[in-house]
């Protein structure tokens, strides 16, 4: 074999091999977790106690019609609907609350062992990741007391917002409130409109499509650019934090660095 | 040797370029994590089209839902306030009737003591009672306007009737034709959605092969011919799904014309037979009018009947007398004709409530809300398996890019690295 024509042919090699396969430069390890919620809520103790609060609230629900019907005022039916809330809040709390505290306890001594900063919510995983959901339930079903890791998660790359915090920025909810008034005074126009076009099927499709229309052409205009400048300004602080990414906090189960305040902050 | 630099010097320049086009998944910036943007890569599926109209037709039927009057009612509901309505028109049949039968009292009580009266003062040497009791026989020529004026008002009412039944066919017609049209189009939604469903089978099936070609295609250092082979073979895979597909989809166009016609006969007997119940409805209302109108006629007979007045009495007494006798039954008339007015009124708006509840079992029997849940499972179906699909593949991508881990749905990115335009094309390519 001619040795000088060999090299360069293995270094050809070796760099295809670079580019076509990056494969094995990526980690070996991620320290990202996701569990599979609907089979944690699936468990015999979550059903149970489920059906449970089902028949107290369907007990509560025959009290409340009856008690309503009592009601003189649309103060006392508020009362009423209040109290009954509350009661149904507290047997909630009552019977379910141990059990997410357990599986809570479990996550994170699960996410402890495996060294796991961050546990999401399985539905935003699209690939890879460390399923955890056996290991938790196996927890959560086991004997005695789950006890939680005494150390808080390390740091992640995933941050996450309260999207429902954000929306109380008052230039947002302003823009919020605006753009559900003008749907609302839409939609009622609209229906108005079907409503006198009842036999002509083809002009309520053309009324259905020209409010389809508006609606969107408003939305563009009343929500798009504080929709762009949130992720702008969610972008800009997960960079000044070192994240990578940025998810909602209703797919954050454990770990996570909340950016909230500091997005907040930055649409001020 | 001279070839063999310059494919290295090309292979390196191409290892660059591309490190400086797209991060490595162990850049600090990225740190082996990826995101793919999944409502963006649903609007490039070909499938998208499908969604967005089931999308639109649940919204449309959304819109429609809030509307009050097409708020599809429970049969129960309908039954219910059918019973109140025949209710209140009895109610209000009961009230005219006291209420003209008193005032008819009223007139003929006054009108009489009025005669007495009159008789008593012009001397007659009576005390009134016999020309009363005279005056109580009944006037062939009154009692004929009254039975002329009974058959006009029951003329009104029969054109009204008729008009009413018309009206009806023609809102089961329009009904039934509604009917056929939902029953139409949800057969061909669903026979879309199955075409839809094979198609995406038959891109799934073929899927390997067709990445596999892909990225040998992807290989700039190859002959012409070779590549020619590739993009016949990927062209040819095109063909063979698209025939597949184009052949279920004349085989569903046939089965849709024959389910049209077995509907359109169908709609035709329903037809005739509810019409045929409209017109004995019909025929059996105006019976009964006529039986009541029998009777009102009867009863105005006998308010109109002191008209004869005895010749037996002095002329002026006989002036009197007719004057008092036109006097009261003129205000009778009119006092009796607010009272049948106010009846026909109240009539009238329950006889509009009447239609507005046919016009709400129409809706209730209609099962829009069936058709909307229907919908909604249909659209939740096909959004579900196009993102698996878009998973799936985001997943081969993210293997091959080296990513650990892929996050779809994401807020915000301040680093990692962005799957979307390399899903979006896989996706795009599935169909072209």
């Amino acid at each position: 074999m001619n040795i000088r024509k060999t090299i360069p042919f293995l270094a050809c090699a070796a760099i295809a091999a670079f580019i076509f396969s990056p494969v094995a430069l990526g980690a070996d390890l991620t320290d990202v977790g996701f569990i599979d919620q609907a089979a944690i809520g699936a468990l015999p103790q979550f059903q149970q106690a489920n059906q449970q609060v089902a028949q107290y609230k369907s007990q509560l629900d025959s009290q409340f019609a009856s008690q309503m019907k009592s009601a003189h005022s649309n103060a006392d039916r508020q009362r009423i609907a209040g109290a009954f809330q509350q009661r149904f809040l507290n047997k909630q709390r009552e019977v379910l609350g141990p059990l997410f505290g357990r599986a809570q306890a479990a996550i994170a001594q699960v996410s402890s062992s495996q060294h796991l900063a961050v546990i999401v919510d399985k539905r935003i995983v699209v690939y890879g990741g460390v399923d955890i959901t056996k290991n938790v339930a196996d927890l959560v079903n086991g004997p005695g007391a789950v006890v939680p890791p005494t150390a808080t998660p390390p740091p992640a790359d995933v941050g996450f917002v309260d999207q429902s915090q954000i929306d109380q920025v008052p230039k947002i909810k302003q823009a919020n409130d605006n753009f559900l008034k003008y749907a609302g005074d839409q939609r009622a126009q609209a229906l108005k409109q079907m409503q006198a076009a009842k036999n002509n099927p083809q002009q309520q499709q053309s009324i259905f499509q020209s409010y389809q229309k508006n609606l969107s052409s408003q939305q563009d205009k009343m929500l798009k650019p504080l929709v762009d400048q949130t992720r702008d300004a969610m972008g800009k602080v997960a960079q000044q934090k070192h994240l990578i990414l940025v998810v909602d906090r209703s797919d954050v189960i454990y770990g996570g660095t909340d950016i909230t305040s500091d997005v907040q902050n930055a649409l001020k | 040797m001279r070839s063999s630099k310059l494919a290295l010097l090309t292979l390196a320049a191409l290892a660059i370029a591309g490190c400086a086009h797209q991060p490595r998944p162990d850049d600090p910036n990225v740190r082996g994590i990826g995101y793919v943007r999944v409502d963006e890569v649903l609007k490039k599926h070909p499938l998208y089209s499908h969604l967005s109209q089931l999308q639109d037709a649940i919204d449309a039927l959304g819109l429609k839902s809030l509307g009050p009057s097409a708020v599809p009612r429970t049969q129960a509901q309908i039954a219910q306030q059918t019973r109140e309505l025949n209710r209140e028109l009895l109610q209000a049949q009961g009230r005219a009737n006291a209420i003209l039968h008193q005032k008819q009292q009223d007139y003929q009580q006054r009108e009489q003591a009025a005669i007495r009266a009159a008789v008593a003062a012009s001397g007659a040497g009576t005390n009134g009672t016999q020309p009363v009791q005279q005056m109580q026989n009944v006037s062939a020529q009154q009692a004929q306007q009254v039975t002329l004026q009974a058959n006009a008002d029951f003329q009104a009412y029969q054109r009204g009737v008729i008009a009413q039944d018309n009206a009806a066919v023609q809102q089961l017609q329009q009904q039934l034709n509604a009917r056929v049209d939902q029953a139409y189009r949800q057969r061909a939604t669903q026979l879309q959605e199955q075409e839809s469903q094979l198609s995406l089978e038959l891109s799934q099936q073929d899927a390997s092969r067709r990445l596999d070609l892909r990225m040998k295609l992807n290989n700039l250092a190859m002959a012409d011919a070779q590549r020619k082979q590739y993009r016949d073979q990927l062209a040819s895979i095109d063909q063979q799904e698209a025939a597949v597909v184009d052949a279920r989809r004349k085989s569903d166009q046939q089965t849709l014309q024959a389910y049209l016609n077995q509907l359109r006969t169908q709609t035709q007997k329903q037809l005739a037979t509810q019409a045929q119940k409209i017109h004995e409805q019909t025929r059996a209302k105006l019976a009964e009018r006529r039986n009541e109108v029998s009777q009102q006629v009867a009863s105005q007979m006998q308010g109109l009947q002191p008209a004869a007045i005895p010749s037996n009495l002095p002329a002026a007494t006989r002036d009197k007398l007719a004057q008092i006798d036109k006097q009261y039954k003129s205000q009778f008339q009119a006092d009796a004709q607010k009272t049948i007015q106010q009846y026909q009124q109240t009539k009238t708006d329950l006889d509009a409530q009447y239609a507005s509840l046919q016009g709400a079992d129409g809706a209730a029997s209609g099962a829009a809300g069936k058709q909307l849940s229907d919908l909604q499972r249909q659209r939740d179906d096909l959004y579900n398996k196009m993102v698996e699909q878009i998973k799936r593949d985001a997943g081969q991508v993210a293997a091959k890019r080296g990513l650990q881990v892929v996050f779809m749905n994401i807020e915000a990115a301040g680093g990692g690295i962005d799957l979307t335009n390399d899903v979006e094309k896989d996706i795009e390519s599935l169909h072209q």
